[in-house]
């Protein structure tokens, strides 16, 4: 079969690479490493687009756009579970195939020029090879399963992706706690895998929702899976109370924090949702919830990203931020939004992103915009195009965020007017330290040393070519779905229906009319562009520039300048009792268990010491023993009854 | 009624009973007049030396494990002839059955032929023959000092 | 029934090649006879035939036990390029035995008829006692021949006793013949068959070391050249088990509440000396075959639990352990040859100890990768073969609800994993003055497949499924 032949080709171009450069990276010269890697995703990219048009053409053909499934084998079949290696092409997982490989092949164009001074360069392209197989795999798997392989395939890749430049003790620390709040997560994805396999007897997406459908709203079980399967996505997709990796993990390579802690992974979380939709609809109250968090988590991130000097660490916390966006518009059963916005996001977050590391590269690894400045004269490229990211994260017209940030903040609109107004004060919250960011970095007086300001020059093409793509995709990814009813939604409808037949209400037509939406429209854009004013009055026409470390803080600033303190409050309650109940119980177990362990190794070699002398070399001694053996069988067969 | 096993049965018995009967009617009809010479071993008319429990030449064993390979094969001969040679299945196949009885013989018979080419090709078939260990002392007298010294004192006295 | 004909052939052909001056072309042509009947294994693929009058049957289950047997065979033919070096060795005449005793071998796996099953035990042990006496000039080799021997021999009878006794209750030597007599009594069974099947049984299970029939696997094992040990591990094992299979699960089924206490109870002897006395050993090799008394038991396990999951079970069972047998093996031979070579020159520790191991993995990467994978595998950790087929085995036991089976077996790979793990620790952690081992590319290759086809059965266990 054709299709099931393409999709298995997918993840398997990365896989190659990753091979080839794995294993051959200290043989392999460096410009054929980075090739290799940039085509095995290209041609991921290739074929997924050509899937795609053929899906298009399918559906176009037929009429009905179900879900193509592509079983390559049988993998786990146990009594009556039957977990098959196979993968599901529909509207979902070919909309994020093709953000995967799309972006991901740019950004390994980009990382060719990046990384080209590091020593590493030939494993790094091979992490990032594997990074996309896993994340393929996790947005193409038909089941559960398939897709926890790859969620948790893509928490390794990042994980040595952060701590990429291994020799440095904080930066192996901000990997190891990216992994460990990602296992907490994994923990209940993992639970909420186990209880699904126990409700429904089968992992398999379509099996799963079809027998979800016949449920009944708020259904305590569903309850508790949408709740476990969330805390997965919390780990993943950084919400409170699991957001503190994301931040720190900047410590990685900045390709690395575009493509995965940007553009792909962290958006796994809402991919999850967005499959398990039915599930989701099914239960108010879950969905209350991820409300409540998902605007926290905005609001809270937002405001720290507003005091952050580190060029990535402001960047970090907006994407936090973001997420908490996708998520309320998930929360409003308005799917098909939280999808646009990973979209969108995916774009332009990438390209902020991206033009951060063109900086970053052009100032000598330099991260604190207090020290930089004026760059736009020597950095034209990347200035337009991070000035095109900044408005279109801003949500000012006609670029892409303000669509698709638009139509979440309509559909929260008519859910809840208060989650609307806060999340109008995010938008301007967001609007705001984007353009600090940008004025701070390109604008005014250069404020770095001398040698940083002789060694400016704009990147190579291979970086800024990339940046180009996406400034323009982020200037018109608008169009994919424009106000009333756009080409997406369409496209996404048939994703919807088990959840529309489960919860009509929650998918009833808008019901604010048109005026009503412009208005809100003109609102956020509004906002939005008032912020960016105040923005420019303060750090541009005033020129004012953030104080150093040194300088007291007045008391609120300090606090959030401090990220709330929530690393130390986490360090307080739960890393420190911890170490102290492990250090409690290893001098108190140590010594019963210790006991235990040794006493039954003590009895196993005695017992073994013992049955190695039966074994004396002697014939007639077996012999012996085994006409024993056969009489005593008999005896028991026939004189003894049991 | 007998099945055909208690007739071989009946068989048996009737062969120990046989043995048993001659034996007992010998007794009562030969004289019973023992020496020493008539009561030792018979052994070809040699002289009986020794234990008849040694250890024999492992070259005898080869030669008879060929022997009972060969033995075992005219054993297989006989349920062949019974087998294939019915003059009913010959005629009913127009005579194909002959042949086919002839080839599969020829076949077994070939291979065992193949097995006693093997065998004789080693030279598992050839009496080993023994090698006399010449004793070497390690002495300062040369060989040929014996030899002169015969020479010389062998015309002394003739 | 073709690769029974064509090994016959090819035995005979071999035997007659070995005629020729230069040795070089015996090995290839083994490796190349071994993946004909390989091959043509399949051509009745899908069909089910009884072959010579309804001596033998061919079907999907046989020809994949007959697949597992000639791939093991395959592999360890592949790893005996030692004997091209040795002067006093005879490969001509090693590689016809082997072939012959596939034959034998074949037939225990296809049997239809009791006097077949006797013809392949026999074809096939006479066979081992001449090959693990092959070493003509080292003494424990010979001794463990003649123990061999007179053991075999002596088991022999008994099982001959036992099918003896069947005909006469059954007055039939065919399996259908037994199965209607046990499941359809005229008259209640009589003593006699049950006397004869326990006989038969103790016959088989000496043939495939399961205790209290086990004393001679480790000396005979220690003992023969250690690539008829590989040979004798997995080939005779397989079929043993294939034979077992075959036997309780067509003729007997009908009696299960019989012999299934008798079986389980030999299951539970032998988890417990195979594992409990391999703690003990100091050498390698000895340590394998107490090993590979333990994984008997594993295997019992699925006949004890008689059910609709056994047959699955062994398949996947004999397949990954002969898989990881021969990888380990294969790794032995090298070492204790390079620790033999050394020894001459400065004298030491056996070859053949644990001490032999020490610090391989820092030298010879890829040796000690393929002994660690297949050491995980038979200690049956996750992500290799050996894991799911402990996993597969212990289902069995769950579906029959014999839970003090499965509890005797989980406690005893827990002891299990210490042994196998002493390896991994003596290659890994322990010093040690290895040079690297030089690996003729073949016998890579060998190694290689046999580790990648562990992972990849750990990690797609699915795979085998629906083979048959």
């Amino acid at each position: 079969m054709q299709t099931d032949l393409l999709c298995a080709l997918i993840p398997l171009f990365p896989l190659i690479g990753f091979i080839i450069n794995g294993f051959g990276f200290r043989r392999i010269p460096k410009s054929l490493a980075g090739a290799i890697a940039t085509v095995a995703v290209l041609a991921s990219f290739l074929t997924s687009c050509f899937l795609f048009g053929a899906f298009l053409g399918n559906a176009n053909l037929t009429s009905t756009a179900g879900p193509l499934k592509a079983v390559l084998f049988d993998w786990i079949s146990v009594g009556d579970l039957d977990i098959s290696f196979s993968f599901q092409i529909d509207q979902l997982s070919l909309l994020m195939l093709l953000v995967v490989t799309g972006v991901g092949s740019l950004i390994h164009l980009y990382s060719i020029g990046y990384m080209k001074h590091d020593e590493g360069f030939g494993k790094f392209m091979a992490f990032l090879n594997l990074f996309v197989f896993f994340m393929l795999l996790l947005v193409m798997g038909s089941n559960y399963v398939i897709m926890f392989i790859g969620w948790e395939g893509v928490g390794l890749c990042s994980y040595l992706l952060i701590g990429f430049w291994n020799t440095n003790t904080n930066y192996n620390n901000a990997a190891r706690k990216a992994f460990v709040m990602n296992r907490i997560g994994d923990l209940g994805f993992l639970l909420g895998i186990f209880w699904i396999i126990n409700l429904f007897g089968t992992t398999e997406y379509t099996d799963v929702f079809k027998q979800a459908t016949s449920l009944a709203i708020g259904d305590p079980e569903i309850l508790a899976i949408t709740l476990l399967l969330f805390v997965g996505a919390m780990g993943k997709s950084a919400q409170i109370p699991l957001y503190t990796w994301l931040p720190d993990a900047m410590a990685g390579p900045t390709p690395v924090s575009a493509l995965i802690h940007a553009a792909t992974m962290v958006t796994a979380g809402i991919y999850m949702v967005v499959r398990s939709n039915v599930l989701y609809t099914l239960s108010p109250l879950t969905l209350e919830i991820i409300g409540g968090i998902a605007i926290a988590t905005a609001l809270l991130a937002a405001s720290i990203g507003l005091l952050q000097n580190d060029i990535k660490k402001v960047l970090a916390y907006s994407t936090v931020s973001q997420l908490g966006y996708m998520f309320l518009g998930l929360s409003v059963t308005a799917y098909t939004a939280g999808m646009f916005h990973v979209i969108t996001h995916a774009f332009f977050k990438a390209l902020l992103f991206l033009g951060a590391g063109s900086v970053i590269h052009a100032m000598s690894d330099e991260q604190d915009i207090r020290n930089m400045g004026g760059l736009r004269k020597s950095l034209p490229v990347t200035f337009i195009t991070f000035l095109i990211g900044t408005i279109a994260i801003s949500g000012l017209p006609p670029f892409a965020g303000f669509f698709s940030k638009d139509e979440i903040l309509a559909h929260v609109f008519e859910h809840n007017k208060v989650l609307w107004a806060l999340g109008v004060l995010g938008s301007a919250l967001t609007s705001f330290y984007m353009f600090r960011l940008l004025f701070l970095t390109f604008f005014g007086e250069f404020r770095g040393t001398e040698e940083q300001r002789h060694h400016l020059h704009e990147s190579p093409a291979t970086m800024t070519a990339p940046l180009v793509f996406l400034a323009i995709l982020s200037a018109a990814g608008g169009v994919l779905n424009l106000p009333g009813g756009g080409w997406l939604s369409d496209f996404m409808a048939p994703l919807f229906e088990g959840s529309r037949q489960v919860n009509p209400e929650a998918f009833a037509e808008s019901t604010i009319d048109h005026s009503t939406e412009y208005i809100l429209m003109a609102v956020s854009a509004g906002v939005a562009l008032i912020s960016g004013i105040i923005a420019y009055v303060m750090y541009v026409s005033r020129g004012a520039v953030p104080a150093p470390e040194t300088t007291e803080r007045s008391m609120p600033e300090q606090v959030v300048y401090n990220k709330y303190y929530v690393d130390e409050f986490y360090e307080a309650i739960i890393v420190r009792p911890i170490r102290g109940l492990g250090d409690a119980l290893y001098s108190f177990g140590e010594f019963i268990i210790d006991g235990v362990v040794n006493g039954v190794a003590w009895l196993v070699r005695a017992g073994s010491n013992q049955l190695r002398l039966l074994q004396n070399g002697s014939i007639g001694f077996y012999v012996f023993a085994m006409v024993l053996s056969i009489v005593a069988i008999i005896a028991l067969r026939f004189f003894v009854r049991f | 009624m007998l099945t055909d096993f208690g007739i071989i049965l009946l068989f048996i018995l009737a062969a120990f009973a046989f043995i048993g009967i001659v034996l007992f009617v010998a007794r009562l009809l030969r004289p019973n007049r023992p020496n020493e010479e008539k009561n030792s071993t018979y052994e070809s008319g040699e002289e009986p030396v020794g234990n008849a429990n040694i250890q024999f030449n492992i070259r005898y064993y080869v030669v008879a494990l060929v022997f009972v390979l060969f033995d075992v094969e005219l054993v297989f001969l006989f349920p062949w002839a019974t087998v294939f040679g019915q003059v009913r299945l010959i005629n009913e196949t127009n005579g194909s059955w002959g042949w086919f009885a002839l080839t599969e013989a020829f076949l077994f018979v070939g291979i065992l032929g193949l097995g006693l080419a093997y065998v004789w090709a080693k030279g598992y078939l050839d009496w080993v023959k023994p090698q006399p260990k010449i004793p070497r002392v390690d002495t300062n007298v040369p060989a040929d000092l014996y030899q002169r010294v015969n020479d010389k004192y062998s015309h002394s006295k003739p | 029934m073709f690769p029974i004909v064509l090994l016959s052939v090819f035995g005979i052909l071999l035997l007659f090649l070995g005629f020729l001056k230069s040795r070089a072309i015996l090995l290839p042509a083994a490796l190349l006879f071994l993946l004909v009947s390989l091959a043509v294994n399949f051509i009745d693929w899908n069909k089910t035939y009884l072959y010579f009058n309804g001596m033998l049957l061919s079907d999907n289950l046989s020809m994949v036990f007959t697949a597992i047997v000639l791939g093991s065979a395959f592999m360890v033919v592949a790893l005996s390029g030692s004997f091209m070096e040795d002067e006093s060795a005879q490969p001509a005449e090693y590689y016809g035995i082997l072939l012959f005793s596939l034959v034998g071998a074949l037939m225990m796996i296809g049997f239809e008829n009791l006097i077949m099953l006797f013809v392949g035990v026999e074809i096939l042990s006479v066979a081992m006692y001449v090959l693990t006496g092959s070493d003509k000039r080292n003494l424990r080799s010979n001794e463990a021949a003649l123990k061999y021997f007179l053991m075999g021999a002596f088991t022999t009878g008994i099982m001959l006793f036992g099918m003896a006794l069947l005909y006469g209750a059954t007055g039939s030597f065919t399996l259908g013949g037994i199965r209607a007599y046990a499941v359809n009594p005229q008259v209640g069974l009589s003593l006699l068959f049950y006397v004869g099947l326990l006989m038969l049984l103790i016959g088989l299970l000496f043939k495939v070391s399961a205790a209290p029939f086990h004393f001679w696997t480790p000396d005979v094992y220690d003992g023969a050249p250690t690539l008829f040990t590989a040979f004798m591990s997995t080939v005779v094992k397989t079929a043993g088990f294939a034979a077992l299979f075959r036997l309780l699960s067509i003729s007997f089924s009908g009696v299960y509440t019989f012999w299934w206490t008798i079986l389980a109870i030999i299951t539970t002897l032998t988890l417990v000396a195979g594992n409990i006395t391999a703690v003990y050993q100091n050498s390698f090799k000895r340590m394998m075959a107490y090993s590979s008394i333990s994984h008997a038991g594993y295997l019992l396990i699925g006949l004890a639990a008689l059910g609709q999951q056994t047959k699955q079970a062994i398949v996947f069972y004999s397949l990954a352990y002969s898989v990881a047998t021969i990888a380990a093996f294969g790794v032995l031979l090298l070492v204790a040859r390079q620790r033999n070579a050394e020894t001459i020159t400065s004298g030491g520790s056996s070859s053949e100890s644990f001490d032999a191991f020490n610090g391989l993995a820092r030298q010879n990467p890829l040796l000690g990768f393929a002994m660690a994978v297949s050491m995980l595998s038979l200690a049956g950790i996750p992500l290799t073969a050996g894991f799911w087929g402990k996993f597969y085995m212990f289902s069995t036991a769950v579906e029959r609800g014999q839970i003090w089976l499965l509890v005797v077996a989980v406690l005893m790979s827990a002891v299990g994993i210490y042994y196998y793990f002493r390896v991994i620790i003596a290659m890994y952690f322990r010093e040690g003055a290895t040079a690297p081992i030089r690996v003729a590319p073949f016998y890579r290759y060998v190694l290689v497949v046999a580790t990648l086809l562990t992972i990849g059965l750990g990690i797609a266990p699915g795979l085998l499924e629906g083979l048959f």
